[in-house]
């Protein structure tokens, strides 16, 4: 067992003072707006520590440690592209400037708004569903980490999982965005200490030199070119490039950080400093993954190769404090994951199919009993599912079963004056088709023709969900522009 | 060493310091703004 007295007695703290904290500012709810944006008062510095905080979880560092494994340096061009898709909506207020004028709470708001409540509704019901699968494998990578890191192997799984559920839960539940926008901000300076520690123990242990003969050994050209890397090559490039740029800031636990700021200048910036860190916290996790390949060879399973490394490397008392951070890392997440999909079940699901409505307080209610339930389905789901591809290519994909649709709906509706309704349904079902299509045939990989095999290939699934989605705005669109004319909205602020 | 290797480990090298840096100073910004945001937000009676 890796983990000793020290290092339990650091964890225990940690975790008691966090909930301790997330509760403690349930008293600043004071309404529906404090629930899910913090009464939009949020300025740039903390924004971004919460901002940052959601997208690192102890998921993240999973697969992209997996991936590192598995494809040595090839996979920092992900971390290239992240920071210009992270750069430029930064720079020029990209989707994220015109939604934050609009003061919507969630992204299917804005459906309504530009296209009408359907697709509001059907918007909602796409983001939810994808939202959530792709939050299906998070509790399970979070449990394979602990228990390889903590050294109690594969069998106390379960009940790791189910631990970390409770915890979240609890303070998700009962505080909503104040509490994720405090305990966010805690968990980023702790998050970053234990990056910084496990980075030092690894480097103390695995030389630069070291990592780049075992990636020349093992991958040869493949391991430091991302075009001739059979996992990646220029459809993935490009269509990562594109959801990037398009789709970063329409997924709705990142969109929600930019909703909560003080104002559009402030969304925007938002982007510009989370963005600075973006290859970092990419390239940092893979370099652990590439690391773990030059300490013990290609014969580890790739998921549990990274974690392993930390165990072995990082010392006691050290391990307490790497630990907390990467549940720091990972509850914060969690919450705000939990927060936006419940948040979009209540406001854009439930409450346009209730006669009369939702009152504040039950919105705020329904979207507690919805997280939990969230909660519930992650446990089951990560227990039972097993990945088709890798589990970055799995993350990637049910985002773009959303992000494309939303890029389609949201791109197309504030830049362009001809998106119109049918476009809008168009796009949210073609944009959904591709990806849908991958994470079922590739569970029945071996019944299907082979000149079918293109399908579940997720590279190029990833793509035409974009180029569908696009495609079916534009000439939805322009095929119905008299019986459907477009709706013009005006910016509150 | 090759080419390729070492161009991928200064790319590490500056985004790993551009993580930490950055981190640093949304730290103590931050903590100002996380003091104002609670300072000038109603309380639940």
């Amino acid at each position: 067992m890796n983990f000793q007295l020290m290092d339990w007695i650091i964890l225990f703290f940690y975790l008691g003072f966090t909930v301790f904290v997330g509760l403690w500012a349930r008293k600043y709810v004071e309404n529906m707006e404090g629930y899910f944006v913090a009464g939009r008062r949020v300025k740039i510095a903390l924004g971004s520590a919460t901002l940052i905080a959601t997208e690192i979880g102890i998921v993240t560092f999973m697969y992209l440690g997996e991936i590192g494994y598995v494809t040595g340096f090839s996979c920092f061009i992900l971390g290239i592209i992240g920071f210009i898709g992270f750069f430029v909506i930064g720079k020029t207020g990209f989707i994220v400037s015109g939604l934050r004028r609009l003061r919507v709470i969630t992204i299917p708001e804005y459906y309504e708004l530009r296209y009408g409540k359907g697709v509001r509704l059907l918007g909602g019901i796409v983001l939810f569903l994808a939202g959530v699968l792709n939050m299906g494998i998070f509790l399970r990578m979070d449990g394979i980490f602990l228990t390889e890191v903590m050294g109690f192997g594969p069998d106390v799984l379960a009940a790791v999982m189910i631990m970390m559920l409770l915890i979240v839960v609890s303070y998700t539940v009962l505080g909503g965005m104040f509490s994720v926008v405090v305990t966010d901000f805690m968990q980023f300076v702790v998050l970053t200490f234990g990056m910084l520690i496990a980075t030092l123990f690894i480097l103390n242990h695995v030389s630069f030199a070291e990592a780049a003969e075992a990636v020349t050994r093992q991958y040869g050209e493949e391991g430091v070119n991302p075009v001739t890397n059979p996992r990646f090559g220029w459809t993935f490039i490009a269509w990562y490039l594109i959801a990037s740029i398009g789709a970063s800031a329409l997924y709705q636990p990142v969109a929600s950080k930019s909703f909560a700021s003080e104002s559009p200048e402030v969304g925007r910036k938002l982007f510009l400093v989370a963005g600075l860190t973006l290859s970092g916290r990419y390239m940092i996790p893979m370099f652990w993954g590439i690391a773990a390949l030059a300490m013990f060879g290609p014969g580890l399973n790739p998921t549990t190769a990274m974690p392993k490394l930390l165990g072995t490397v990082v010392p006691s008392g050290f391990l307490g404090l790497m630990v907390a951070g990467m549940l720091a890392a990972s509850m914060s997440t969690y919450s705000a994951y939990l927060l936006a999909w419940s948040s979009v079940a209540a406001r854009d699901i439930i409450a346009p199919l209730s006669k009369n409505g939702l009152t504040e307080k039950r919105t705020v209610l329904l979207s507690r009993i919805i997280s939990t339930t969230i909660g519930v389905f992650m446990l089951v789901f990560g227990l039972w599912y097993e990945l088709p591809a890798t589990a970055f290519h799995y993350i990637t994909i049910t985002g773009a079963m959303y992000a494309a649709g939303a890029f389609g709906c949201i791109a197309f509706g504030l830049y362009w004056k001809k998106a119109n309704i049918v476009g809008a349904y168009a796009s949210l079902g073609f944009g959904a088709f591709a990806p849908l299509a991958f994470l079922i045939l590739s569970q029945l990989r071996d019944s299907i023709p082979e000149n079918l095999h293109v399908l579940i290939d997720v590279n190029v699934s990833g793509f035409l969900s974009f180029f569908l989605a696009a495609l079916g705005m534009i000439l939805g669109s322009l095929a119905t522009q008299r019986s459907h004319p477009p709706i013009v909205l005006i910016p509150k602020e | 060493m090759t080419t390729g290797t070492l161009i991928w480990l200064c790319i590490f090298g500056v985004a790993a310091l551009l993580f930490f840096g950055t981190a640093f100073v949304i730290m103590v910004i931050g903590a100002g703004d996380l003091k104002d945001l609670l300072r000038f937000t109603d309380k639940k009676e």
